[in-house]
This record gives structure tokens, C-alpha cells and sequence, in this order.
């Protein structure tokens, strides 16, 4: 038996049991995405319903989470492995223009370091932060499936390919 | 898997091998190495590490083997330049984010990355960039975690799935950033450990353990769990005579349980070595004096004086948590040396109707998981009997059987069930009687179910082949156990094999019923004799506070730690725990297993059979044991027909296991017994009320168990004693997330679902796992 006692977890953000409420018509929407697959396949229906989630809730909350896994039979965790899968959903808020940059290997060897470099200077931020006016949101993220145009990078739902620092400016500019 | 042959050529020899065989193990059994990290028999497939690469003619590429079953004329190499560079370079992948901290790891020594890559890797990394840094930390006070040692291999979030059915553990993120994890940072599972066992690497790691000791540096004893009557194997690793950890035996091993243990039998070692454990003899010279220490000659010579004067009054009461050794010494003791028939087992939930009714023979583990029907008739074999609950779900998941449940609460396993018949709570004896007899309309009210859903389960039995299990728990009366075990046998057919499997709470249940045959109940040996000869310590309070034990002239208790019982004793003899004696268990599918010594007594503790001969000579019968465990065996086997003939070295290969014949009843008259039942039921409180919703993890009753100790199955939790709050670092004991154990006192009274929750608000991580 070990004489000391473990000290050192992982704890930062509260972990809540709280359940997330809908109304009546979300929660319509959601048994309508049930219904497009067998009913002892309920969990096929987990990645539709994350993105209402996250359109109701801006991001997937703890709240969101405990919801889903009532309504899909299904352990947090479990939910956990599939949104941290796809970059497209976010555990954390964030800013109104998401900007995802590949890092992967085609994009990192063919000038990504720059392009990030480039937009945390212009933005003030680092990576995996979001600017005070709450508007950007700069993270990393895996491969893309866009290898042939790289480096490129994805906001919101957009991608951008072939990116140089000019045509990073004029994107930013065009945003509001 | 039929069993038709095919031939395989491999390395240019040929084989006959069975079809559908899985190319890696057929290599393996023919001694051609090959290197594997994600592939687990019996596992999902999961193909990722790529070291088990072969060359398959015809087919383009290398393949993976594991995912490769044989076809006829198959040509397969397994040894080249080729294999070997694609082999090294995978290894090398392998290390491009591992930290090679092997002088620091806990795992370095017994690491299975250590030793292929030793083997089948290369000598040097080209890698120069820098590698993932993640920071360790712990998933539960009993599982540490070292997230950039890991392979993804992925065999952790295979067996807590498969194994476990908790799903508790996964892989999240994407590509190089992927980690093994949970959404709270927090592991809120049955915390079995398995992940721990299964895991190659230094990832997941015993956090009890914890840079302990090196494991080379420990010695490794053989030897069988003291918790559940499953008898699972498992390794004491001990040093210096302290118990350091307990792992299972290694999956290579064709033992019992491979590699599978759970929170109880890995953990719940704690006890051996506990500053609370009774250090010598005790007499208490006064009725309400105190215990005062005294010597072994001393305390002897006491109740030998003590005995002589009750004469046959003495009344012996073993406990099935006892090695059969002591079980039947405590037995003999009773007959030979005070020349009494008041002796028992202190288990109140007898074994007897059941073994004396049994139609069928019992099932062994593997039966278990190759069955092709399974009745599981209430028990929650999930807590108490995890290994059964593991082959059960296997034999659904990997077999394709069909389990059949009949419970009050839906547990976890009903997730597996082809069939869920609810019944009203404790109302299982009737749904007995309408299975086992006949049903009428005031029977099925009781069992709360329709006509329907019993017809459609015979039915299901009437039209399965191959092996169809029955297995009971414990809330069944004694009458439901005896009719049920008896009437089993009218399922047998020519196509269908009908097995009995026992599910009962101790890890010698089996055992302490074979050794006190023709014993009388515990409530007559307690009420007929003045002293008494208590080995171990009565596990309900009920006997207690009865008052039985206080009115008694003379009590002597063999015991480990004082409890509710010695509380009433005049002499305490300090006992060996299972990991310091030697002698046997018998399990619920029959097996005699050995229990070896592998830290020599604490102070001045003996092993209980020792104790009892001592008394005995002292009185002027030597058993002839000579002190020896062999000799004991010995004699209990020549004195009980199933046992005949056995001898320690019979029992030495855990891969041939000894099963014990239990005579087989055949069909018997149980009028008297179905009557007895019938009248039961009939006098059941009618309810409406059935037990609704599926306690998150197992049941509700045990989970809170499970961590807390609060079951009586705990060796320790003989009723009364040792205090959970001084079991430091023990699964015995929830922790404070400042690493501090927590004192449980409102515990009992908050339900299992209350204390999770609140370990998981002060627990709080990062949502992504990222800190
Ligand atoms: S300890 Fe057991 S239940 Fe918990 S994560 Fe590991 S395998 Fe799963
Ligand atoms: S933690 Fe261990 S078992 Fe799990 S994926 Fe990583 S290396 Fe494999
Ligand atoms: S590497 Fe960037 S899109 Fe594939
Ligand atoms: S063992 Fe075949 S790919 Fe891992």
C-alpha cells in the first residue's frame, strides 16, 4: 500500500450533473432526427443532434452533454470521444468567426507556422483564445481533407485554400 | 466455428488448421513470433499498431495478421527483410511520441512496448522534433495516468466496453493530438482496474502502487481471490513481507480468468499488512473486561481449560471466507475432539437445498462463455460475481447468445438480454414456482408479469441448441433454490446440454458446504451450545444483537481484526489472512483452486487450521497433520467423496483445472418443497409497484459497495470492524480530490448516485481533458 496518498488530478473547469433544457420545439427537432434511423440505433442520431446543441447553446456544454446522453442512452463519455473527434464542435465558447487552421502535415511543411503567426499577431491573441470583442476564435486542428490546397484554413463553416498572408488580410477585413 | 480443416502454408510448412481460424493466433500456436500490441483475443479487432504485418501471396501490401482468418491454400510469411523493415519503422512511430522514461515508470520491466521494441524495434530514432508532452495525473484515486506514454492501441476502451460494460474509458481528440480519457478528467466507473492490466505501456498504471517498488523486485505467488466465489487467479506481488499489489495472471496464461480481475480482488489488498490487524492473543479474564494481550501457550492451555468444562456443549461455527483446510479442521474439531454435531458455516444463505437437489452438472467459466442460452434468475453477478458478469456479456456480445433475465431491477446486464421479464420486487420465489410448477392468475399477480412473457421464455428454451445455463442468485428461498436446481434437468434434450451455475456470495461458499456437510443451521448451533469455537466472525448483525453470543458460557474467535463478534469473545486467536497461509478455495463452478502463502503470518497470526489442531492436541486429539497444508488437504480429501483422491499436486496447473464432482441428484419428489414454496407466495404482500430506472453503474445497492466497503462480503467487513477511514489508499475508501481519504460518515445514508455526483462537482477538469 502506498504511504502517500495520490494529490494530483486534473481539475480545472466544474463538471456539472445539470441537465440542459430545451423548448418544446427544439426538443420536436431533435425526435425528428430519431426518427431517420432505427430505433436500436438510436446513437446514429448523436451527430445531428450535437449540432443542434451547439446552434441552441452556441457550444456543446456540460449541460448539452448530460442532456444528450439521457436522450441517446448513451455514457458522457462516449459523447465526449465523438465531439473532440470532429473539429466542428466546440467544448469551449467561442468566438463569432471560428477560424480553424490545418496543421497537418501538407499544410504545416507548406507554410502554416506562417499563416498562424500572422493571424494571432493581426488578432492580438494566441492560439486556442478569443479576442475581447469576443469576434475570433484561433485554433489548430487536424488534418482538414483539403491537402492539395494547402495551407488552408476553415471559419465557420467556409474553407479557404491556397492561403497567403494577403489573402488572409483581405478575409479578416471582410469580416465583421 | 466448425471444424473443418484447411491447410495453411507458413513459412513453407504446412498446417491443418481449423477454418475460420484468425491467421495470428495460428501462427502463434506454431511458435512463429509475431509482434502485437492492439490485438486481444476475444477482443473487438482493432488493427491500428501495425507490428503484426505478415506477406500473404496474392494479396498486395503486407496485412495485418490479426485481422486475417485463414482461407484454404493460404501462403503466408511472417519472417523477411521486408517484414522486418516494415516492422522496425512501425516501432519507431510507435516512439515518435513516447517518452522512453522506462527508469521511471512503474510499468519498466513488465512493459510490453519495452520488450517489442527490445525485440523487434530498432536502435535508433531519427525523430528529433519534440514530442507530446501531456502532464501525468490520476483518472481515480486507483487508476494514474501517463497520457504521452500511450500507443493508442486502444485495449483499455476495448475492455472497459466488452469486458466491464461501463464504457467509461475513450479515445478522444483527433490524429497526434488523440489521448485515452473521460469527459470529466474523472474515471466515474466500477474501477476494476482491467484498463490497468491490459494496458502495454506505462499509461495507465496502479495508483495505489505508485512508485512502489520496481516490479522485478517483487515475488509473485499464484494464487485465488478471497472476495468472489468466481476463484479468480491472480499474482501477489509481495517484498519484504508486505503485499505491494495483486495483478491478474498474464493473458498467455490458460487459466481461469486470463487477464480479468476486478475492484475487489486487484485492490482490496490492503488488510493483509494493516496496523489494525490483531497482533497476538487475547483473553478477556472477565466477562465485560478487557481483551489483554497474552501468549500462544497462554491462550491455548486457557480454552482447552475452558472447553473441558462445556464438554459437547460446544457449538463450532466456520466462515465461508476460510480455506477448505480450515473449514473442515474447524468440522473435525466439532466431532473428534468435543464429540458435538453442533457445527456450521456462519453463512446464513445455505447451499445445501441446492446441492442436494442438483439435476445437472455445474458450468464452468468457459461453458459460461461459449453457452448459447443463459437464465439469469435475480443476483447481481456484476458486483458480486464480475468474472461470471463478464463471460455472460461476452457470451452475448461475442457469442451471439441469448440471455434471459428475470429480476425486480432492471440491472446493467439487461442492456444484453434478449428477454426481460420484470417482476414485482422480491417476488422472484414466485415467478419459481410458475416456472419450475404451474402458474395460476394469484401467482402471476405476484410476479407482476404475463402468461405470455413465461410462455415466450420456454419457448425461447425450447428452441435453443447447444449449452443452455441456469444460473440463481442468492434472493431466492431456499425451497425456489432446491426446486429449481432439481427441475433443471427436464430442459436437457438430445440437442440441448442444460447446466446449473451457483452464484453465491463468498469466495468459499462451495467449499464451506462440502466441508460441513450434515451440519445443523446457524440459529441451532447458536441457540444449543454453551461455548463456542467461531472461525472467522458471524457476517450478520442479526445473530448478534439477538443476543445469542452474550449468553454464551465461552466464546474463543479466530480472527483477523476485532469485530462485532470478538466484541463477545473471552479468547481472541489472531488469524493468517488468505495471503499468508496456504490451503484451497473451492469455487461456484467447482473448482478446487490453491491459495499460497505469500507473506509469512504477521506478528504472532497462524493459519486457522493451525490454530484449531492446536487447540485439539492440547485436548488430547492430534488431527496428524504435522503442520503441514498438504497433510490437511490430504485428509479432507479422503473424507469427502467428491474431493477423493486429490492432493496438492493435482491442483498445481491453473490451465487444467480440478472440477470437483458434486453428486448428481437426478429427479427427485419435491412435493414437500414445491408445497413449502407455494405456501410462501401465497403469503407475499401483493404490489403493484416494480423498481424502475437502471442505477447508472450496476446496482445501486452494491455500487456504493464496491468503493466504500460497505458489503458483507468485504473479508474485513465481518460486521463491526475495521474502520474504512484508516484503509489508506485503498479502493475501500473514496479520496478527497486533495488526495486526503474521506471520512464517511453520512455515506450510508446518501444513495450511490448522490456521492458520484459529488465526487464529479469537486472533481471539475477542463471539458476537452486538456489542463
Ligand atoms: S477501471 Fe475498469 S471500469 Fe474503470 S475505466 Fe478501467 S476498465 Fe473501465
Ligand atoms: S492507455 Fe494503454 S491500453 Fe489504452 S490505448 Fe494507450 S497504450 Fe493502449
Ligand atoms: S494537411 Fe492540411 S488539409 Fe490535409
Ligand atoms: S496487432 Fe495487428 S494491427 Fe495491431
Amino acid at each position: 500500500m502506498a504511504s502517500v496518498a495520490p494529490t494530483f488530478y486534473t481539475n480545472q473547469v466544474q463538471v456539472t450533473d445539470e441537465v440542459a433544457n430545451f423548448s418544446p420545439e427544439v426538443v420536436e427537432e431533435m425526435y425528428l432526427h430519431l426518427t431517420k434511423y432505427p430505433p436500436d440505433r438510436k446513437r446514429s442520431a448523436l451527430i445531428p443532434l450535437l449540432f443542434v446543441i451547439q446552434r441552441e447553446r452556441g457550444y456543446v456544454d456540460n449541460e448539452g452533454v448530460n442532456f444528450l446522453a439521457r436522450f441517446l442512452d448513451l455514457e458522457v463519455t462516449d459523447i465526449w470521444e465523438t465531439v473532440t473527434f470532429y473539429s466542428m464542435f466546440n467544448l469551449r465558447p467561442v468566438g463569432k468567426h471560428h477560424i480553424q487552421i490545418c496543421k497537418t502535415l501538407s499544410c504545416r511543411i507548406i507554410g502554416e507556422p506562417k499563416i498562424t503567426e500572422h493571424i494571432c499577431n493581426r488578432l492580438g491573441i494566441h492560439v486556442g483564445e478569443t479576442t475581447d470583442d469576443e469576434k475570433f476564435t484561433v485554433s489548430l486542428v487536424e488534418c482538414l481533407g483539403s491537402c492539395g490546397t494547402a495551407p488552408m484554413m476553415q471559419i465557420g463553416f467556409d474553407y479557404h485554400e491556397d492561403l497567403t498572408t494577403e489573402k488572409v488580410d483581405k478575409l479578416l477585413d471582410s469580416l465583421s | 466455428m466448425s471444424t473443418e480443416l484447411i491447410k495453411v502454408t507458413i513459412n513453407g510448412q504446412e498446417f491443418a488448421v481449423e477454418k475460420g481460424a484468425r491467421l495470428i493466433d495460428v501462427c502463434r500456436e506454431q511458435a512463429f513470433n509475431i509482434p502485437s500490441f492492439c490485438y486481444y483475443q476475444d477482443l473487438a479487432l482493432q488493427a491500428s499498431c501495425r507490428m503484426c504485418l505478415v506477406r500473404i501471396e496474392k494479396m498486395p501490401k503486407l496485412q495485418t495478421s490479426c485481422t486475417i482468418t485463414c482461407t484454404d491454400g493460404m501462403i503466408v510469411t511472417t519472417q523477411s527483410a521486408e517484414i522486418e523493415k516494415a516492422q522496425r519503422a512501425m516501432g519507431e512511430f510507435l516512439l515518435a511520441n513516447h517518452p522512453l522514461d522506462c527508469p521511471v515508470c512503474d510499468r519498466g520491466g513488465e512493459c510490453e512496448l519495452q520488450e517489442m521494441i527490445f525485440d523487434w524495434g530498432d536502435v535508433e530514432e531519427r525523430f528529433v522534433e519534440s514530442k507530446n508532452a501531456t502532464p501525468e495525473k490520476f483518472l481515480s484515486p486507483i487508476v494514474a495516468n501517463d497520457p504521452q506514454r500511450c500507443i493508442l492501441c486502444k485495449r483499455c476502451t476495448r475492455v472497459c466496453d466488452e469486458w466491464m460494460g461501463e464504457d467509461a474509458i475513450e479515445a478522444g481528440n483527433r490524429g497526434v493530438n488523440t489521448v485515452i480519457g473521460t469527459y470529466g478528467g474523472w474515471l466515474d466507473c466500477s474501477q476494476c482496474g482491467n484498463c490497468i492490466e491490459v494496458c502495454p505501456t506505462g499509461t495507465l498504471l496502479d495508483g495505489t502502487y505508485r512508485h512502489e517498488t520496481r516490479p522485478w523486485e517483487l515475488d509473485q505467488t499464484i494464487s485465488t481471490d478471497t472476495y468472489s466465489s468466481d476463484g479468480m487467479q491472480l499474482s501477489i506481488g509481495s517484498r519484504g513481507g508486505r503485499v505491494h499489489r495483486i495483478v491478474a495472471r498474464d493473458r498467455y496464461v490458460d487459466g481461469l480468468n486470463g487477464e480479468f480481475l476486478d475492484v475487489k480482488a486487484r485492490f482490496g489488498h490492503g488488510f493483509v499488512n494493516h496496523e489494525e490487524r490483531i497482533k497476538t492473543p487475547l483473553i478477556r479474564y472477565k466477562k465485560g473486561g478487557k481483551l489483554i494481550p497474552t501468549t500462544w501457550d497462554e491462550a491455548i492451555h486457557f480454552v482447552t481449560n475452558k472447553f473441558k468444562e462445556s464438554g459437547n456443549n460446544v457449538g463450532v461455527v466456520a466462515s465461508p471466507r476460510l480455506t477448505n483446510e480450515s473449514i473442515f479442521t474447524l468440522k473435525r474439531f466439532a466431532k473428534e475432539v468435543v464429540g458435538s454435531e453442533n457445527y456450521t458455516i456462519s453463512d446464513v444463505e445455505d447451499l445445501a437445498p441446492f446441492f442436494n437437489n442438483l439435476s445437472v452438472p455445474l458450468a464452468t467459466h468457459k461453458e459460461i462463455r461459449h453457452a448459447k442460452t443463459i437464465l439469469l434468475i435475480g443476483g447481481e453477478p456484476e458486483e458480486e460475481q464480475t468474472f461470471t458478469a463478464k463471460q455472460i456479456r461476452q457470451a452475448v456480445r461475442n457469442g451471439g447468445a441469448k440471455l434471459i433475465i428475470v429480476h425486480d431491477t432492471p440491472i446493467r446486464l439487461t442492456a444484453q438480454a434478449s428477454q426481460f421479464i420484470h417482476v414485482n420486487p422480491k417476488s422472484l420465489d414466485a415467478f419459481a414456482l410458475a416456472f419450475a410448477d404451474k402458474s395460476d392468475k394469484t401467482i402471476l399477480s405476484k410476479i407482476g408479469a404475463a402468461q405470455s412473457e413465461i410462455d415466450d421464455l420456454l419457448k425461447l428454451i425450447g428452441e435453443s441448441e447447444g449449452d443452455f445455463i441456469i444460473m440463481f442468485g442468492r434472493d431466492l428461498s431456499a425451497e425456489a433454490q432446491a426446486v429449481l436446481a432439481n427441475v433443471a434437468g427436464n430442459f436437457a434434450s438430445e440437442k440441448r446440454r442444460v447446466l446449473l451455475h451457483p452464484l453465491p456470495l463468498y469466495n468459499n461458499s462451495v467449499g464451506a458446504n462440502d466441508m460441513m456437510a450434515g451440519r445443523k443451521s446457524l440459529s441451532d448451533v447458536l441457540i444449543n451450545s454453551t461455548a463456542l469455537l467461531i472461525g472467522g466472525s458471524l457476517s450478520k448483525p442479526s445473530a448478534l444483537t439477538d443476543g445469542f453470543l452474550s449468553r454464551k458460557d465461552f466464546i474463543v474467535v479466530q480472527e483477523m481484526f476485532e469485530t462485532a463478534t470478538t466484541e463477545f469473545a473471552d479468547v481472541v486467536l489472531p488469524a493468517a489472512s488468505f495471503a499468508e497461509t496456504d490451503g484451497t478455495f473451492t469455487n461456484n463452478t467447482g473448482f478446487v483452486q490453491r491459495v499460497r502463502q505469500a507473506v509469512e503470518p504477521v506478528h504472532q497470526a497462524k493459519a486457522d487450521w493451525i490454530i484449531t489442531s492446536m487447540i485439539a492436541r492440547e485436548m488430547g486429539v492430534d488431527f496428524g497433520y504435522n503442520f503441514s497444508a498438504p497433510a490437511a488437504f490430504r485428509t479432507l480429501a479422503d473424507s469427502i467423496d467428491a474431493y477423493a483422491g486429490l492432493r496438492y499436486p493435482h491442483l498445481k496447473d491453473e490451465s487444467k483445472p480440478v472440477q470437483v464432482k458434486h453428486p448428481i441428484a437426478g429427479k427427485k419428489d419435491l412435493s414437500k418443497e414445491t408445497d413449502a414454496l407455494r405456501r410462501g407466495v401465497e403469503a407475499m404482500p401483493e404490489t403493484n409497484e416494480k423498481i424502475i430506472g437502471t442505477p447508472k453503474v450496476g446496482h445501486k445497492l452494491h455500487r456504493l459497495t464496491t468503493m466504500t466497503s460497505k458489503t458483507a462480503q468485504f473479508h474485513l467487513l465481518a460486521h463491526g470492524n475495521p474502520k474504512p477511514e484508516n484503509l489508506l489508499v485503498s479502493p475501500l475508501v473514496q479520496f478527497n480530490l486533495d488526495g486526503t481519504p474521506r471520512v464517511e460518515e453520512k455515506a450510508e445514508a446518501a444513495s450511490a448516485g448522490d456521492r458520484i455526483s459529488d465526487v464529479k462537482r469537486t472533481a471539475g477538469v477542463t471539458l476537452d481533458g486538456k489542463v
